[in-house]
This record gives C-alpha cells, sequence and structure tokens, in this order.
C-alpha cells in the first residue's frame, strides 16, 4: 500500500503541475490566437 | 425531509452575489455569441480555407467542450466512491490519449480518408445499410448516454446554492435547464464558438485549481491519505484489488473506455480530429490533449476524495445524511462534491465557478444535441427517403428531433432508477455503439478483407452491452458486472467482425455499386 500511497502522491502532484503551466501557456497563447483570428477576419 | 436535515443541506457560501455572478457570465456569453456572430461566416471561410485554429486555441476548446460540468460530476463520484484508486481512470486515459496522438492510432488514416463523420465513413468503405445501421446505433448510444445529464447538472446547481433543502427544487431546476438548454441551441448553437470555449477554459482551469489548493488548505494533505487509509484500507489506492471499487477488468474496460474510446472513436472527439488541418496536426494537438484528457478526470476525483474526507471526518451531520446508521434512505453521493464546494470555497469564487460550469453544461447539451439529431437526420432518416431531403427539410427535422431529445433526458432523468454510478451508467449506454464501431473502424482502416456483411453484423453485435445496466440485469435476473459485460460485447463484436467478412466477403460489383450510389450522394449533398 505503501507503494499505491507514494504513487498517486507524486502522480497528482505533476499532473496538476503539468496542468497549471499548459493552462497559463494555452490562456497566453490562445489570446494570441484569438487576436490573430480577429485581425485574419477583419482584413 | 425533515426541518433539521433541510437546515444542515442549506449551509452554504453560495450567496445572492454568486447569483449576481451567474447570471451576468452568462449574459456576457450571449453578449460574446451576438458580437461573435456576425464573424462566423468568415471565420468558416478562414478555417474552411486551410489554415486551422492555432494549437493553444485547439487545445482550449477541446479542453472547454471536454471538461463540462457532466464530466467534473462522474469523476468525483468516482473519487468518493473509490478513493485514490479511481486516479487509474485518470492515468489511463492520459497515458493512451498519448499514444494515439504519438501513433496516430485510428484517428490519423481516418483523416486521411477526408470523411466528415464516422457514418459516413461507412458508407465509403462498406455501403448504405452500415451507414444507415451506423447511425441508429450511434444515436441510440449516444441519446442513451446523455439520459443523466440533465439530472447530474440540475444536482450540481441544486447541491452547491443550498436548495436541495426542498424536495421540489431537482425537477424545477431540470425543468429550467432543458427550457434553456433548448433555446440555447434551436437559436442555432451560434454561441458554441471558439471565443467562449476559450474563456470557459481559462475560468474552468483556474476555477478547478483553486478550488484543488482550498481544498488541501481546508482538510489538510496528509489528513486526505489517513482517513483514505482508515475507511478503505488498501483497496482505497490500488485499483487492481477486486475487493475494491474496481479490479483488473474494470482498469482494462477504463484503457478502452476513458482512453480509446474517449479521444479516437467518441464522434464529439473525433469531429476534431475530422476537421483538423492534416493528420500531422492531428497527432499534435492529441499528445499536448493528453494532459487535458487526464486532468478532467484528476481534479474531480480529487475533490470527490476530499468531499468523503471533509464529510467523513469534519462534519457529523452530513455524515449521519450520506452514510446513515439507522436504516434510512442515503443521500445520492452524486450530491456530496457540489456540497463540498459550497461550504469551503469563498463566496464570489463559488459564483464564478457555478457560472463557468453552467455555461460548460450548455455548450456540451448543445453539442450532444446537435450530434445526435444529426445523425439521425444525415444517416438514417435521409438515406432511407427515396427522393432524398431538401436543405430546408433537413433543418426542420433536425430541430423536431433536438425538441424530442430534450423532453426525453427530462423524462429519464425523473424516472430511471439504475444504482449504477454514473460513470458506469455512461460507459455501458455508450458501449451500445462504440464496441461494434471500434470492430468496424479497425476492420474497415486495417484489414483489406473486412465486409459489409462483417460491419454490419458487428455494429449489431453493440446491442449487447445494454445488459450491463442494473434494472436490465434485474429484469432478466443475472449479476455481471459492467466492465465484464463491455469487454465481452467488444471481444463479440471483434469475432463476428471477423466471421462475418470470412463468410461473406464483398464481391467486387457489388462493392463498386455501393460506392458510386455513395458519390451520386455525396454530389447531392453538395448541392443541397
Amino acid at each position: 500500500m505503501d507503494f499505491w500511497i507514494a504513487f498517486w502522491k507524486i502522480c497528482f502532484v505533476v499532473v496538476l503541475a503539468l496542468f497549471a503551466v499548459l493552462a497559463v501557456f494555452v490562456t497566453i497563447g490562445g489570446y494570441r490566437d484569438i487576436r490573430e483570428l480577429f485581425q485574419t477576419m477583419e482584413e | 425531509m425533515n426541518e433539521h436535515t433541510a437546515e444542515i443541506l442549506s449551509q452554504t457560501n453560495f450567496s445572492s452575489i454568486d447569483w449576481v455572478i451567474v447570471l451576468l457570465y452568462l449574459s456576457i456569453s450571449v453578449v460574446i455569441g451576438l458580437f461573435v456572430r456576425k464573424f462566423v461566416v468568415n471565420m468558416t471561410d478562414y478555417i474552411g480555407a486551410g489554415r486551422a485554429l492555432g494549437t493553444c486555441l485547439g487545445i482550449a476548446t477541446m479542453t472547454g467542450t471536454e471538461m463540462g460540468l457532466v464530466t467534473v460530476m462522474y469523476s468525483s463520484q468516482k473519487g468518493f466512491t473509490g478513493g485514490f484508486a479511481a486516479f487509474h481512470i485518470a492515468l489511463v486515459a492520459g497515458i493512451v490519449t498519448f499514444l494515439v496522438g504519438a501513433s496516430g492510432f485510428i484517428v490519423a488514416k481516418l483523416r486521411e480518408s477526408e470523411v466528415l463523420t464516422i457514418p459516413e465513413y461507412y458508407e465509403k468503405r462498406f455501403d448504405r445499410k452500415t451507414r444507415v445501421l451506423g447511425g441508429i446505433m450511434l444515436a441510440l448510444g449516444g441519446i442513451l448516454n446523455m439520459g443523466l445529464f440533465l439530472k447530474v447538472g440540475s444536482i450540481f446547481i441544486v447541491g452547491v446554492t443550498g436548495l436541495s433543502a426542498q424536495g421540489w427544487a431537482l425537477p424545477l431546476v431540470m425543468t429550467l435547464l432543458l427550457v434553456l438548454v433548448l433555446i440555447y441551441t434551436t437559436l442555432g448553437g451560434m454561441f458554441s464558438v471558439v471565443v467562449t470555449d476559450y474563456i470557459q477554459f481559462v475560468v474552468l482551469s483556474a476555477g478547478m485549481l483553486v478550488a484543488t489548493y482550498v481544498a488541501i488548505q481546508v482538510i489538510g494533505w496528509d489528513h486526505l491519505f489517513e482517513t483514505i487509509v482508515a475507511a478503505k484500507g488498501q483497496a482505497g489506492f490500488d485499483p487492481f484489488v477486486s475487493e475494491g471499487a474496481f479490479g483488473l477488468e474494470y482498469v482494462l474496460w477504463m484503457a478502452f473506455t476513458a482512453g480509446l474510446v474517449s479521444c479516437a472513436i467518441w464522434p464529439t472527439a473525433v469531429a476534431r480530429a475530422l476537421a483538423a488541418k492534416d493528420a500531422k496536426t492531428v497527432k499534435k494537438q492529441y499528445m499536448w490533449s493528453s494532459i487535458s484528457f487526464m486532468i478532467r478526470f484528476l481534479i474531480p476525483n480529487f475533490l470527490g476524495i476530499a468531499a468523503f474526507v471533509l464529510i467523513t471526518t469534519k462534519s457529523p451531520e452530513l455524515n449521519a445524511l450520506f452514510f446513515p446508521t439507522d436504516g434510512s434512505a442515503p443521500l445520492d453521493n452524486l450530491y456530496a462534491m457540489p456540497i463540498f464546494l459550497g461550504r469551503i470555497i469563498p463566496t464570489g469564487i463559488i459564483g464564478l465557478i457555478s457560472a463557468a460550469m453552467i455555461a460548460a453544461f450548455m455548450s456540451t447539451h448543445d453539442s450532444y444535441l446537435l450530434a445526435w439529431s444529426s445523425v439521425l437526420t444525415q444517416d438514417v432518416i435521409a438515406p432511407l427517403r427515396r427522393n432524398g431531403m431538401t436543405g430546408a427539410e433537413r433543418i426542420k427535422c433536425t430541430r423536431i428531433l433536438i425538441v424530442v431529445i430534450g423532453l426525453y433526458i427530462l423524462y429519464w432523468g425523473l424516472f430511471y432508477k439504475g444504482n449504477d454510478d454514473i460513470w458506469d451508467y455512461m460507459a455501458v449506454t455508450g458501449a451500445i455503439y462504440f464496441t461494434g464501431s471500434f470492430a468496424v473502424l479497425l476492420g474497415g482502416l486495417y484489414w483489406k478483407r473486412a465486409s459489409s456483411t462483417g460491419a454490419f453484423l458487428a455494429l449489431l453485435s453493440g446491442i449487447f452491452a445494454v445488459v450491463g445496466l442494473g434494472p436490465v440485469q434485474a429484469l432478466l435476473g443475472i449479476q455481471i458486472s459492467g466492465e465484464r459485460v463491455g469487454l465481452l460485447t467488444v471481444a463479440f463484436s471483434l469475432f463476428v467482425m471477423v466471421l462475418g467478412s470470412l463468410l461473406f466477403p464483398d464481391n467486387s460489383y457489388a462493392m463498386s455499386e455501393a460506392r458510386r450510389e455513395a458519390l451520386n450522394d455525396k454530389a447531392q449533398m453538395q448541392e443541397v
């Protein structure tokens, strides 16, 4: 059981950190994509 | 429900300020939808011109759609009942999605075949009768699958706002939500555009991370693990322990459903792959989205576990409601996570999270109602009519079906009496479609000798999956786990596909006739 407790602790922290980084990356990149999208459509 | 219980359930941080936030958020979504509407035609041109959405926006819209309220609810229920062992669902979903992206298994080949829907592929590769049966099985599995969406979404609203004190609250919220969803969808689904999906992604991502942080602060990291050890023992952590909520068969079933089916066979996910710029883009998007596919199970699982710990160790009055010792009926454990959020998340933030959840709920319903009604129109009714259907007839038929399906989910949510966890119910009902579809896609894409008779029989064999539902088993007087029924149906569909193809191979004349018919129909569709 100790293996599984350690495994899920590491898994949870790693995935959460990955998601936090992805969320920031996608939020900034997505904003840039939307601006580009609207500029293209305006043109 | 007595006054004492009503008093317990109405304790929430959700205040009138939060109601204002919810109304404001939904109103702003509508305004953005109206503003973006003038660009929608251009946007279609923009994407159609071969310039697909950027990767970031692609991931945001994929996550915004996939991380809906229903997903959060059924995943938290799994955490509540299964403990940390439920994390295996997130892990296998992420790993399988990544592997599908890396290898291009099914999705890249499907993209190369240049079809826009899976039933269209059935006709292109096999024949028209396979397309019609594929459409029927897809709609049957899909509509049954979303049968409890309305109830689950309403339970969240009722639980988080403290309305659960009144017995009339759930049916009333269900009816109001259905009316909202039908208006939203029949307006043309115009709000489900990339901008609102992007906003949903930002608010929901931040909200989920904040909720996780607050949950750890309130309950304590070590206390979470200690409580699950005491309450569930080894079964609360090891998913392979068959005495727990899962077991080896369940893990395999999850690798297939939460992993392969969710990303490579389920129509709403495949639609994105089929609309992508090329097969290379599909692979890239799937590899990145594997993190989102993991997190959409993992955080709600965690919130369900946190709700279990709060209820069993810090709130004796809630513990008495969810785990009564006096023989009375326990409160539906779907209420656990929303009640938990209502108690720990501060006023204001809970309103913002709820608003984003409701917006995601509307967006999911919109996509699904349109998906199943258009499958019935385009792949079942239109091909069966001798003179085809005009564009106006197709739109009218789709709108009528949207209302009919909406009324069905209201009825089903109020009267279905199964005791299965929502996720298990969804896996079994979805299996009516995806077990046969997996065999047909695998055979069609990777085996030259796959025949239309084999495909037809494989699709038909998916119907055996209904045996996995509790009420059906009660009717038949048998007891088999849903995952075992699902895995056996997958194996049976594959067997039937191979046997049917070997015993009844396609003759080349019949196939060329069928393909010519398909091409004629496609030309007619383009004219419409």
